[in-house]
């Protein structure tokens, strides 16, 4: 339909505005905040001479605005530019950095529909039951539980008492990927955890809320049964909503792992961003903030379309 | 059948059981803060190096952190602002993103494609940068904070009301009443915000315990509240060194961020189950 | 076409590499376990040997690069690349013998005229550097060149008895310009690859002139987001060295598995006080800061008592340059203490705030102590944090502060510890401004005898602490942990890490 190509090329449209509008925020942030690159590389032991001769190596005594001027031309030609600090090209360091925080998403992904899906569907069963009763206290007591308070007790628990997996041992993919795997696993938990217990409160209200609708009812005076209904209509119609909540979870995932990673020493994004910001690395914030807000924008645009084909009542525009 | 059980289950005590049980809770860390502010057994910044590290005893219920602190009292002087902030950084978040979602989820179109695009934007920006930013412009102040705090927050909250709006109008007293010539801010008002409350709600709580783990993140970069004042947040963050040889810097803290966070957890959700029974 | 260039050679190193490996394979199996790890805070980031400034950088490439001199553990300045040094009378030129049979790292034998080069480089003197010295403080060199007998002659403007411990800075081969991509050195270690953030990884260098060094055929540099991150690490046994810890994570390691081992580490930790803004202008109210502060029990708080109570601006690391005299100076006296502030009209304190730097945990708890101790005299200290960078741009370069807490770090040169309370100097952030200072300071190069020098030095210290230019508080331990499979490392009082002597414990 001639409705749904308008609405990707709009939506496109509105994904390129937002990552300029993302990329101008880096610049006056930049443009803002004290510090200088060259400063922090060389340490408060350099004279003004040796900081203004590294300045000069690194470009950095062009404006700022010139520099960013020169970054988007780069962007152009899928080019972010080379990182102040790190002397290497952005876009190998964000890929370098990216089995961390991905698999970490995915991992914690997986828990959180593994654990919270069946939970929900089996507890709205027969709500106000005394399962269901267990299952919404220990929801809402893991859903106070700061990640970080979970980090430090996992990696108490695990390293004094099983000590089974390695604890701050990244191993990358490519040397072993089960041991790869295995490093991840707690942090994911960690980051997993919160969100189990919101993901599983969404979809038990959602549920709840479906099964007592109308059409239910009327499935439900025609004998289907409930497992059927469960599957053909209550599910699908709780979808809208945990769908959005789905992409609300990733992108907290991939923006929220930062304290994780730093518990536990991984080498992901999230601390690649950290050291972009504290050492003022222009080209190399901008690259991984314009990759992140690629992905987020791209989550919600998928999210979108997605509710829009689970309930026809959201129109796209 | 299913009518009759669904009353049953909403009938049932559950309701008060989550008020109580909330109240008790959030009344813990809310009487730690009244008391704090005309009395705490010990100074909670009086340093004092002879009785470091002490653990739990008469004097010291909760024990001593690194610094001889009394750990009682900083909890104290700590739930004011952690208090202070998730209220404020929510209140801040949540009137932004109510004024920014309705309208978006409502006119649709261009309104709809402007505010969405500002917030996603804002939502892709890192948090900690917005902070950093707002405190070289305008100082390190626990203010400027908040309001980084509520600005980093608010697309949450737009995105809430935004889809929730958009339910909400196809249904058909909207339609009568746009159809009846009623202007669009009365309707957004009155008929759309109310019913926006139930999903309005746990958003809010999930807001507040996201903010008060924001801010304690954020003092990693020493952002957010400025030694020697704490938040929970910041005393657990202080404490993670000391996880193994005084883990009372971390239980009690820990117990209080999280008795605060549940307390209101408990309070919406008894919330949520009354106002939705009182919604049919 | 510049890229074509590039993907062949990548090619061909690549495929060198494969043939490096299998040529590996038919010798002798290595020791697998005959390697090191050791945790580092700060990312590195800087390997050419003369741009070099960051604490960081430098205890790595210390095992890639050598100078003339180098020194030991203990603060002796030993001969190195150069045999012996002959130094004129009026310490203007130094001719130095270079060593023979040492090799570079790419397999070429080391010539004076490397060391010319290299010389001439680090000041700043080959064409197409206009002059400015990459280490500053060989600035003063006018001329190196090289003499018929295997000699190098180094001639300065004026004559400097206190240049000779710069004289370690790295050697390199002649013409070379590539360190920071390539490093190349004589050390006991070839660099052989770095992982932006992550690591840098060091191999053992076959040809090391020094027989029988280094042991460990790899070390790597692994990035440690924090100090506790790096106590995970040490507990899981993911790193072998993690220096810099504080007595109390110390305390949490198993003992069987890790040697405790702490030396002094020659920082000075200041509460620096500017010295241009109201109040703190006036000596009356730095002196009274400083008889109201209790050191023992700041140390007790930060460093677990770990660490050297300090009234001035050195270090008793210092030996004979430090003068003990001073000790004791400013016990606490809190009512002296209150007597200095009314005197100065201050009887009822003052608000002040501190800029302290959250990337340092040390001199955080340092300044809440300070603030805690120093509402004894009516002072109402507020700490305001910032990160690394803005404090480097507003507090160190800026110099727009009230108070701060930092650590200057030093090499063992008492002229780098003193030279920044000239009054012009680009360290001097506490504004402090003595025209006998800046007197004595020009002297001291010029005078060749090494006890009147140290009596000039006395002579500053005791005016830096008449005049209570700031409050000096500590000169922390550095405690490192060792896992008990290496045995050899030793503690540097400055920030190095010498990997050459460290090997695996043999029973």
């Amino acid at each position: 339909m001639q409705s749904k190509a308008s609405y990707l090329i709009g939506k496109t449209v509105e994904l390129i505005l937002t990552l300029l509008v993302v990329s101008l925020l880096v610049f006056a942030a930049f443009s803002v905040i004290p510090g200088d690159t060259a400063r922090v590389m060389l340490g408060p032991d350099a004279t003004e001479s040796q900081v203004e001769l590294l300045r000069a190596e690194l470009g950095l005594d062009k404006p700022l605005a010139a520099r960013y001027l020169s970054w988007l031309l780069g962007l152009l030609t899928f080019n972010p530019g080379k990182s102040y600090a790190y002397n290497v090209s952005v876009s190998g360091l964000i890929a370098q950095r990216l089995p961390v925080t991905i698999g970490m998403s995915i991992i914690a992904m997986i828990m959180v529909i593994l654990i919270s899906y069946p939970l929900a569907v089996l507890s709205s069963r027969k709500p106000g039951r005394l399962g269901d009763q267990i299952c919404s206290v220990i929801g809402h007591v893991l859903f106070a539980i700061p990640p970080y308070v979970a980090s430090l007790l996992l990696i108490l628990l695990t390293s004094s008492v099983f000590s089974l997996l390695t604890v701050g041992n990244y191993v990358s993919p490519s040397e072993d990927f089960f041991e790869y795997i295995g490093c991840l696993l707690l942090p994911s938990f960690a980051v997993a955890l919160p969100k189990i217990a919101m993901s599983f409160k969404f979809l038990r209200s959602s549920i709840i809320e479906q099964k007592s609708a109308d059409y239910v009812r009327t499935a439900k005076s025609h004998g289907m049964s409930d497992l059927k209904i469960l599957i053909r209509h209550v599910l699908p119609n709780s979808n809208v909503s945990s769908i959005t909540i789905i992409s609300i979870i990733l992108s907290d995932i991939l923006g929220g792992s930062l304290i994780v990673e730093q518990v536990f020493n991984l080498p992901g994004l999230g601390r690649l961003l950290l050291s972009a910001i504290s050492r003022r690395d222009f080209p190399l914030l901008s690259g991984i903030v314009f990759y992140l807000a690629l992905v987020t924008v791209l989550l919600y645009f998928i999210s979108d379309i997605a509710a829009s084909f689970a309930d026809p009542r959201i129109r796209l525009k | 059948m299913a009518r009759a059980k669904k009353n049953s289950a909403e009938k049932t005590p559950e309701a008060s059981v989550f008020y109580i049980v909330g109240l008790v809770l959030l009344g813990i860390v809310v009487a730690a803060f009244i008391v704090s502010l005309f009395w705490t057994p010990f100074e909670p910044d009086a340093t004092d190096a002879a009785s470091k590290l002490m653990a739990p005893c008469a004097s010291h219920p909760f024990g001593t952190d690194n610094f001889g602190r009394d750990v009682l009292s900083r909890i104290m002087s700590a739930s004011k602002y952690t208090i202070f902030i998730s209220i404020a950084g929510v209140a801040i978040a949540l009137a932004l993103g109510t004024i920014a979602g309705i309208p978006a989820g409502y006119f649709g179109g261009f309104t709809d494609r402007g505010i969405m695009l500002i917030g996603n934007s804002i939502m892709c920006f890192p948090g900690i940068l917005l902070a950093l930013v707002a405190v070289a412009v305008f100082g390190a102040s626990v203010g400027n904070v908040i309001w980084a705090l509520g600005l980093v927050f608010a697309p949450t909250f737009a995105r809430v009301c935004r889809v929730g709006t958009m339910e909400i109008k196809e249904l058909d007293y909207i339609t009568h009443a746009r159809v009846m010539g009623v202007r669009p801010l009365r309707i957004m008002t009155f008929h759309i915000f109310p019913n926006l409350v139930p999903q309005l709600l746990p958003a809010t709580v999930i807001g507040l315990a996201n903010m008060t783990l924001f801010e304690s993140g954020m003092s990693y970069l020493g952002l957010g509240v400025q030694p020697p004042d704490a938040s929970f947040g910041k005393m657990l963050a202080d404490a993670q060194a000391y996880v193994r040889v005084a883990p009372w810097l971390i239980i009690f803290p820990a117990l209080m961020l999280v008795f605060y966070i549940l307390g209101l957890y408990f309070i919406s959700e008894g919330l949520r189950i009354s106002l939705s029974k009182g919604g049919k | 076409m510049n890229k074509y260039i590039l993907k062949s050679v990548t090619v061909l190193s690549a495929a060198g590499l494969i043939f490096t490996v299998l040529a590996g394979c038919g010798k002798k199996p290595a020791d697998e376990n005959n390697y090191a790890v050791v945790g580092i805070t700060q990312e590195p980031g800087i390997f050419d040997p003369h741009t070099v400034v960051a604490a960081g950088d430098e205890e790595i490439i210390y095992n890639i690069y050598e100078g003339l001199y180098k020194f030991d553990y203990e603060g002796n300045l030993n001969p190195c690349l150069a045999t012996d040094v002959e130094i004129s009378d009026d310490a203007s030129v130094y001719t130095f013998t270079i060593r023979k049979g040492v090799k570079f790292h790419d397999g070429s034998d080391l010539d004076p005229i490397d060391v010319v080069y290299s010389l001439k480089r680090a000041a700043g003197l080959i064409d197409g550097q206009n002059g400015v010295a990459l280490v500053s403080e060989l600035d003063s060199v006018k001329d190196v060149e090289e003499l018929s007998d295997g000699k190098v002659k180094v001639t300065l403007e004026e004559g400097n008895s206190e240049v000779m411990s710069y004289f370690t800075t790295g050697i390199i081969p002649e013409g070379y310009d590539n360190c920071q991509a390539a490093p190349v050195g004589t050390g006991p270690f070839k660099f052989d690859s770095y992982n932006p953030g992550q690591s840098v990884i060091l191999v053992k260098n076959d040809k090391y002139w020094q027989k029988g060094l280094p042991y460990l055929d790899k070390v790597t540099f692994k990035v440690c987001a924090d100090m506790d991150a790096g106590l995970t690490e040490l507990s899981s046994g993911s790193i072998d060295i993690f220096p810099y810890l504080t007595s109390d994570r110390a305390a949490q390691l198993d003992t069987s598995r890790y040697n405790i081992l702490s030396n002094g580490s020659n920082m000075v930790q200041v509460f620096a006080l500017n010295n241009k803004v109201e109040p703190l202008n006036d000596v009356r109210v730095r002196k009274a800061i400083n008889y109201a502060i209790n050191r023992k029990d700041i140390i007790s708080v930060t460093m677990d008592g770990n660490g050297v109570e300090l009234v001035t601006a050195m270090s008793p690391a210092m030996g004979s340059y430090y003068d003990p005299s001073l000790n004791g100076t400013y016990d606490q006296d809190i009512s002296k203490a209150k007597e200095l502030m009314a005197e100065a009209g201050y009887e009822n304190g003052f608000d002040i705030t501190c800029t302290v730097t959250s990337s340092y945990l040390i001199h955080v708890n340092t300044a809440v102590e300070l603030a805690s101790e120093l509402k004894a005299i009516g002072i109402n200290m507020q700490i305001q944090q910032v990160d690394w960078a803005t404090w480097l741009d507003t507090v160190y370069t800026g110099r727009d502060y009230e108070t701060t807490v930092i650590a200057l770090t030093s090499t063992y040169a008492p002229y780098d510890v003193l030279g920044r309370y000239q009054t012009s100097d680009g360290g001097n952030f506490i504004n402090y401004s003595n025209s006998e200072v800046d007197e004595l300071m020009a002297k001291i190069p010029l005078t060749t005898d090494v006890a009147e020098r140290t009596e000039l030095y006395h002579q500053v210290l005791a005016i830096l602490t008449e005049d209570a230019c700031s409050a000096y508080i500590q000169d922390p331990t550095t405690i490192t942990a060792v896992s008990t499979r290496l045995e050899g490392y030793h503690v540097y009082p400055m920030y190095v890490q010498d990997m050459s002597t460290v090997k695996l414990v043999t029973n």
